[in-house]
């Protein structure tokens, strides 16, 4: 990461910080979700951007770790083990899955992973002895901490899964993933560990979303299974990722806080229309901006040696 | 196992539903050699590389390579072991920069990953496209930094599966020209090549494919006279 990247990263942080002082309970819901579609957005990066396995079903972890959070609760554990434990188990159910759905490739990865968050929804819904089944679990106020510690939990998840991201990507580890999104086979024949790589990256995108649930579960107070397992969730990491830029450490981050303000403008100015006119605007990237808004800043990247020659010697 | 052989392989079959691509290959490569291994188009050439670099694995036989059986092993296993091999059709990563494509194949451990890269590019004079993505490169470009990416784990062993087609004559030269060096540096290879006098001048033993079995093995000029290398070739005396 460059000097200037981090300044523009501290400052944001700095911003997203001071921001409980001065803003209407409104706008720092509205500054939770984002965080929250941050950590969500670079999570599906993490697996899909960058190692090039596109999963429908990112939702399902975002679920464990809201049952897994509203649960621990319930049984009287303190917030941030609730938290811990929602990443940990999300982590350790995406294991044995990720050793089953890594096999397939392309479109039956993608499908397989669909199933994976209709069967947990399914789960949900009819294991009504622990989930209390689509009436749902309603946590009462005195086990949640107030918004301002959600705030910073969220704020802190978004920040965590960036640095993740920023970290692998520029290692080995991510060098390896990225060859694996390339030519798997390719990969694999110049040395590449591709089963343990591809395990490792969907553990560690499965434990990001398991911590947000749990956050998520404990600022809305209330979780049944649809709101746990929402396709919608799935459709809008993806949405955020492309949009920002598929496999960049900063994508997911401009993806999100852009889709959310859009959104949030369109709403409040053509509350009929907004969701066409989104739909309007992300085609718009995706035939013009196949990179999405990322590839902007990375067009040098892509000159051929005699231009950058005369361009910077 | 032959005194001196770094590549032993024994009765080697691979069956694709009815097609036999491989029936009973029977091959010895000499440490330190160059081994030519020649056939007419679909004789099993490519085939015999991809089980012997773990890419298929459902042949049956023996394949030992530096004394330790390697049948069934994957890939990446078998180039940490130290052998390595190219594609016929080149198989960059077309979104990676070419240094990035080099590092890839480096060792985890290997902390010179990065300068010794460098100076592979330089030595093909291809240093000023080393922040160039893969996809950017000419075909011959792009078999040539396949080459130069599996030089950097510093394989003992090399198949090379016709590194020359598509590639330029004078970019040809430098590849031929490394794979001497290297040789003389102590590397072992392999190398699939239609072009009879790149075999005639680079290989001490040269083996013939044909419908799956080996036809026939010794040093080029024998190899050339052979009847049955004859009749694989040109059709001669068939029925
Ligand atoms: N994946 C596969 N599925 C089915 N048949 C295959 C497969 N790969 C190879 N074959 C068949 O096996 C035989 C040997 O093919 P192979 O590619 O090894 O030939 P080759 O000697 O490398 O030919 P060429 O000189 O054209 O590269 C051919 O008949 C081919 O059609
Ligand atoms: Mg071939």
């Amino acid at each position: 990461m460059s000097v200037r990247q981090l300044a523009v990263a501290a400052a944001l942080v700095a911003a997203a910080a001071a921001l409980p002082l001065v803003a209407s309970e409104y706008h720092q819901s509205f500054m939770l979700q984002l965080f929250m579609m941050v950590a969500l957005a670079q999570a599906w990066n993490l697996i899909s951007g960058m190692t090039g396995y596109v999963s429908f079903g990112h939702a399902a972890f975002f679920g464990i770790g809201a049952y897994a959070g509203a649960l621990l609760l319930q049984y009287g554990f303190p917030w941030w083990l609730a938290v811990v434990k929602g990443a940990l188990i999300a982590a350790a159910v995406s294991a044995p899955i990720g050793l089953l759905t890594l096999r397939l490739r392309g479109p039956y990865f993608a499908i397989a992973m669909l199933g994976l968050n209709e069967v947990a929804r399914i789960v949900a819904t009819l294991w009504v002895d622990l989930t209390r089944g689509g009436s749902g679990i309603s946590l009462s106020p005195a086990l949640l901490p107030g918004l301002s510690v959600n705030y910073y939990t969220m704020l802190l998840l978004a920040i965590a899964a960036t640095a993740l991201v920023a970290w692998i990507h520029r290692g080995r580890f991510g060098l390896e993933l990225r060859a694996i999104r390339e030519d798997e086979g390719a990969a694999e024949m110049v040395g590449v560990n591709t089963v343990r790589n591809k395990l490792s990256a969907f553990v560690l995108s499965a434990a990001i979303p398991g911590a947000v649930g749990a956050v998520f579960v404990m600022y809305t107070s209330y979780l049944n299974p649809s709101s746990a397992f929402a396709a919608s969730l799935n459709i809008q990491m993806i949405v955020m990722v492309m949009f920002g830029g598929t496999g960049t450490v900063w994508g997911p981050v401009l993806g999100a806080g852009i889709v959310m303000l859009v959104r949030e403008f369109l709403w409040a100015q053509f509350p009929a229309l907004h969701l066409a006119l989104l739909g309007a605007m992300l085609l718009v990237v995706v035939l013009f901006l196949p990179g999405g808004v990322m590839s902007v800043f990375a067009r040098r990247k892509r000159m051929r040696p005699e231009v950058i020659t005369r361009e910077s010697r | 196992m032959a005194i001196g052989s770094i590549l032993s392989v024994r009765n080697l079959h691979r069956d694709f539903g009815g097609v036999q691509a491989l029936k009973g290959v029977d091959l010895e490569v000499a440490r330190g050699s160059i081994t030519g291994l020649i056939g007419p188009n679909g004789s099993g050439k490519t085939t015999f590389f991809q089980v012997v670099s773990g890419m298929d694995r459902q042949a049956t036989g023996e394949v030992i390579f530096d004394g330790a059986p390697i049948l069934g092993l994957k890939p990446y296993e078998i180039y940490h072991r130290g052998l390595a091999r190219t594609f016929q059709l080149s198989r960059v990563f077309p979104q990676l920069s070419v240094l990035e494509n080099l590092i890839v194949a480096a060792h985890r451990k290997d902390r010179g990953a990065r300068s010794r890269a460098l100076e592979l590019l330089a030595r093909v004079r291809l240093e000023d496209y080393a922040e160039v993505l893969g996809s950017d490169l000419s075909y011959g470009q792009q078999k040539l930094v396949e080459f130069l990416r599996v030089l950097m784990s510093e394989p003992s062993m090399i198949l090379l599966d016709e590194p020359a087609a598509g590639v330029n004559p004078t970019l040809r030269q430098t590849l031929w020209d490394m794979v001497r060096h290297l040789n003389g540096l102590g590397t072992t290879f392999v190398i699939i090549e239609h072009n009879m006098e790149v075999i005639a001048d680079l290989c001490r033993e040269v083996y013939v494919l044909s419908e799956g079995g080996i036809i026939a093995r010794g040093d080029f000029a024998a190899v050339r006279s052979d009847e049955r290398v004859l009749e694989a070739y040109f059709g001669r005396a068939r029925q």
